[in-house]
């Protein structure tokens, strides 16, 4: 009796591991994208029934919801450096990133004890905001000190993979809640919280916080006690000028300069097709779609073949999306093919270049370099999104693409050089 | 890892799903919330004055958005199954915004004098402002439109006004695609958004909010012609007296989502605030040229135009007061 009840139990786990051994994905890795599902159905949960929750029950103006929402982001991008250092200095990227998956945790139980008044949502999405910040840079730095180097870009593919899948299913929770009980926000706060318990309980019970390379690394530099001594500030703050990873840093804040955010190309589509403003979500719905598809192959590619080519070819895909968005009225066909590159944009750069930089980036140093380079993209990216909002404005959509289109071009002859010297130090390394 | 790890995975997995499985069962099937007809109770209203409202009460879904015509101080009406999250009402004809009946959707109910449903439009997004013309032919519609990011963190919205044809519940135009111009000149930027719609006497003429950049512009439109034009800044879901000569409207305290309620001036565009001294986020209702109704998210209360005496509850828990009986 208790053996088929086990079996059955142990059968999910075994399929997952399954498919990670034909990948030849570390346990870890799975263990780290199966965290960030739960704990993306979770937050997305929350994130999708918010405006409503507000309005409805609140009786505040979704633009309340706006406003604190954007407030945080800029905190974020500090927050990520930080903890990406005090990572490395404690040797503990499992402890910072518990850390930061439990503030994530405390922020959905305290939603469903005390979320009535807006000034404690604010407050709340605040908590949540950091502890996402907290999180993000040691994890990646396990998910790359998991994996072995030529793997790397695999391993990142799976778990930007699975975290999707999250990021897919937690809307889909909500309404189905909302559905079977109309109006009741508390049952959705409280499954939310389930699955971030859920997701904390995995990432504590699961992942090994001292994976293979972390540990090879502390066996070989145990020799020499100069080096044993954990990494100062000025030693993470050196790898902003070190020879092997600050051309990485500097090419991707010159891409995602010169990259458009996708919430924009929306807007650009939405003003050149003139769709109904519903359609919206289903926009995102597909792209993260096409992402989900393809993050895995593109990262089992970038193994194969090398990081920058296919960094550099989804990069090129953005073409595609900026010629859409130019030719002015398109068809529907033209939307699909923009929303397809679109996908395929995210699927080969973001976590391709985090992979890149985890094998150009000593081991003690991965938590650090990898909050460093999240930031440096994050605020790339923000002016980016002011530049083309700008342009957009002054002198018109189709001039401000072109814009971006001389842009993206200069940028990707810039980078290139740079990419390809940091993956032959790395292949030298 | 280690096997008990997983058997204690595997426990908190089955707890989980009981757990979350159980208080859904609990708040799908649990026991049913009773119908009180006592509320929305009336405070001191002025003798002679109906409003319709729309009921507050989220614990009581069979009460909740549940349309009330208040007179006198006493509840004379309701509607038994028209549910809204913004309602409005003018000469026979009504818009009651609210979610569809599949939960995750709204839709708006273009409502006769009896509550009946004459026609159903879906919506696009969340239900902001409605208001139907004096004479019951346009009806004006205020959504907001989620852009929210599965792969970015963009939670920017924008909002969405429609005028309808009160006759058959057909759209007629989009604020967004009519012509704006600004000192004479033609005025168009990317991030244009329009809220708020008021109607004058001669229904083809209307007031609204366009906001661009830091701005909440005050426009005249008309709806024969599709244009607009700017009449001056700082002016949020504008509302004209019934003689057309004021408007009350939402004025922003600083850059933060704060408002006083304030009335302008038409002819000369000066304006002064009432004596409400709270934050109101709502589009005003005139009773009559001197008295103005709005909502605080719980109760409706009065306070006259003219920025004299104060603030007084009219109905207990209700939202969307409508003066009736013009």
């Amino acid at each position: 009796m208790y053996q088929v009840e086990a079996s059955k139990a142990l059968l999910k786990p075994r399929l997952w591991a399954g498919r990670a051994a034909r990948l030849r994905v570390p346990r870890n890795v799975v263990m780290l994208g199966m965290v960030s599902l739960l704990t993306d159905v979770s937050s997305e949960m929350v994130a999708t029934v918010l405006p409503l929750y507000l309005v409805f029950s609140l009786g505040a103006s979704p633009l309340v919801f706006g406003a604190i929402d954007g407030t945080y982001g800029g905190a974020a991008a500090l927050v990520q450096v930080a903890s990406g250092f005090v990572s490395d200095r404690w040797r503990r990227p499992k402890g910072v990133a518990g850390l930061g998956y439990g503030l994530s945790a405390i922020g959905k139980v305290a939603l469903v004890g005390a979320g009535n008044t807006i000034g404690g949502i604010g407050a709340i999405i605040a908590v949540d905001r950091v502890g996402k910040g907290i999180r993000t840079a040691p994890r990646d730095a396990l998910i790359s000190l998991s994996s072995a180097k030529d793997r790397l870009a695999t391993s990142f593919g799976v778990h930007r993979a699975m975290d999707s899948v999250g990021a897919m299913l937690g809307p889909l929770v909500a309404f189905g809640i909302l559905f079977v009980a109309p109006a009741r926000f508390d049952a959705v706060f409280v499954v939310s919280t389930l699955f971030a318990v859920l997701g904390l309980a995995v990432l504590i019970l699961n992942v090994d916080g001292r994976p293979q390379r972390l540990r090879r690394a502390e066996r070989d530099e145990a020799a020499p006690d100069d080096d044993k001594a954990a990494p100062s500030f000025r030693a993470a703050l050196g790898l902003v000028t070190a020879p092997r990873f600050a051309p990485v840093l500097l090419a991707a804040g010159l891409l995602s300069v010169a990259s458009v955010s996708d919430a924009m190309i929306y807007v650009g589509l939405q003003r050149n097709l003139d769709f109904d403003p519903a359609v919206f979500p289903l926009l995102y719905v597909m792209t993260a779609i096409v992402f989900m598809g393809l993050a895995i192959p593109f990262g089992q590619l970038a193994d194969r073949i090398g990081k920058v080519p296919v960094l550099l070819g989804g990069q090129a895909l953005l073409f595609v999306t900026y010629g859409v968005l130019m030719m002015g009225s398109v068809g529907y066909g033209a939307l699909v093919l923009c929303l397809l590159a679109l996908g395929g944009y995210f699927a080969a750069t973001e976590g391709v270049l985090t992979a890149l930089a985890g094998t150009v980036l000593p081991e003690k140093l991965q938590a650090s370099g990898i909050g460093l380079l999240i930031t440096v993209t994050s605020l790339g990216r923000l002016a980016s999104s002011l530049a083309f909002g700008g342009l957009w404005f002054a002198i018109g959509l189709q001039s401000a693409v072109i814009c971006f289109v001389a842009a993206l071009a200069l940028a990707m002859m810039l980078a290139a050089p740079l990419l390809l010297r940091a993956q032959r130090a790395s292949l030298d390394g | 890892m280690d096997s008990r790890n997983g058997k204690i995975t595997i426990v908190l997995v089955v707890l989980c799903v009981l757990l979350g499985g159980g208080y859904l069962a609990y708040a799908a099937l649990g026991p049913n919330q009773t119908t009180t007809d006592a509320r929305p109770q009336a405070g001191a209203a002025p003798t002679g004055v109906a409003v319709m409202v729309r009921a507050v009460d989220p614990t009581k879904p069979t009460l909740n958005g549940r349309v009330f015509v208040v007179e006198d101080g006493k509840v004379r009406r309701r509607s038994s199954d028209l549910a809204c999250e913004r309602v409005y009402y003018a000469a026979g004809r009504g818009i009651c915004m609210g979610v569809a009946p599949s939960g995750v959707d709204y839709t708006a109910k273009v409502f006769d004098s009896n509550f009946q449903t004459v026609n159903t439009i879906d919506l696009t997004g969340l239900p902001s402002r409605a208001r139907v013309s004096s004479d019951g032919h346009y009806g004006a519609m205020t959504v907001f439109v989620a852009g929210d990011s599965y792969l970015g963190n963009s939670t920017a919205f924008s909002t969405r006004t429609t005028i309808l044809d009160m006759a058959d519940g057909k759209q007629i135009g989009q604020l967004e695609q009519y012509k704006v111009t600004k000192d004479g000149k033609p005025f168009d930027a990317v991030d244009f958004n329009f809220w708020g719609v008021t109607f004058a006497k001669d229904p083809n003429r209307f007031y609204a909010t366009l906001a661009t950049g830091d701005h909440h512009y005050l426009v005249e439109g008309d709806i024969a012609a599709e244009s607009m034009r700017v009449l001056r800044d700082g002016v949020e879901c504008p509302s004209l007296s019934p003689d057309n000569r004021q408007i009350a409207y939402k004025s922003r305290i600083g850059t933060e989502n704060r408002w006083r309620i304030h009335v302008l001036d038409v002819k000369t565009l000066n304006d002064h605030p009432v004596a409400e001294n709270r934050s109101i986020d709502d589009q005003v209702e005139w009773l009559d040229n001197e008295t103005l109704a709005y909502s605080d998210g719980t109760n409706v209360y009065t306070v006259p135009a003219d920025g004299s005496g104060e603030a007084q509850l009219l109905v207990k828990d209700a939202t969307s007061p409508v003066r009736l009986g013009r």
